[in-house]
């Protein structure tokens, strides 16, 4: 079988990836987009951890589970706020957001 | 033949990603997206973590992506290719990313890490739904709990104001 180090290098292959788009985009979509790609990253962290060297209770499964059901929090209400700030000011473009500066 | 297939679904993850992270079109990302979720999935079944896997098909490839189609689409104008789409800031990025991904891999290659066969036994679904629901319940109802939250407050926030 694998050893694990080649998942914990895949993990972290995705994370720069996600880190890389979140620092480019200019639409805020993309960044989300970007904060699923780090959130998938560390989930194969945790299911490759619990593969390997987890307890039989499987936690970092259901670690993986908790941090699917928050990705989806996170994406419903992230959507919801960029289709109300679209509503309001007619722009995606997070260097458009300056409605909470003075 | 396990290295093949695992070295492939990686190939199919970091492609999909870079294409997702770097393509102009936002529907297009949102596609790349997809399809990197789905390849994820592919992860998880090789590590013998089946549920994951249909969960993650299930809520990201299902739920989520339809959410962020509708929100491309709701939010006109973007797909345009007349508008950039980076900032000005890619190099400084594509730099820091790079020496972070260099640390990163030098604390991995130093780490003497396991080696060998996955030593824990393989996690069936009855045991997930053990743990779920004797000593994980107080963490899963509060997700629930959260879910709630979360669903009142993108009605409240979404809802159009007279």
């Amino acid at each position: 079988m694998i050893p694990l180090d080649y998942f914990v290098v895949l993990g972290a292959v995705l994370f720069c990836i996600g880190i890389f788009g979140v620092l480019t985009r200019r639409n805020v979509i993309g960044v989300l987009i970007s904060i699923e790609l780090i959130l998938n990253a560390a989930n194969i962290n945790l299911v490759a951890f619990n593969r390997y060297l987890g307890t039989p209770d499987g936690l970092g499964q259901i670690f993986a589970i908790f941090v699917i059901a928050i990705a989806a929090i996170a994406s419903v209400v992230g959507l919801v706020l960029i289709i109300a700030i679209y509503r309001n000011g007619k722009s995606v473009f997070l260097d458009h957001f300056n409605l909470m500066k003075w | 033949m396990a290295e093949i297939t695992f070295f492939f679904i990686a190939l199919c993850v970091c492609v999909f990603a870079l294409l997702s992270v770097l393509s102009r079109d936002v529907f297009h990302c949102a596609v790349w997206l997809a399809l990197t979720l789905l390849s994820v999935a592919g992860v998880y079944f090789y590590l013998d973590a089946e549920f994951l896997g249909v969960v993650q098909v299930l809520v990201y490839v299902g739920g989520i992506i339809t959410l962020f189609v509708f929100a491309i689409k709701l939010t006109a104008k973007i797909g345009d290719k007349s508008i950039v789409q980076v900032n000005e800031q890619t190099l400084a990025a594509a730099i820091v990313t790079a020496v972070l991904f260099y640390l990163l891999f030098k604390v991995i290659a130093v780490h003497p890490w396991v080696s060998g066969p996955g030593s824990a036994a393989v996690v069936s679904l009855k045991d997930i739904g053990n743990s779920l629901l004797t000593g994980y319940v107080l963490p899963f109802e509060f997700i629930s709990l959260i879910l709630l939250a979360a669903m009142v407050g993108a009605i409240v926030i979404g809802k159009v104001k007279k």
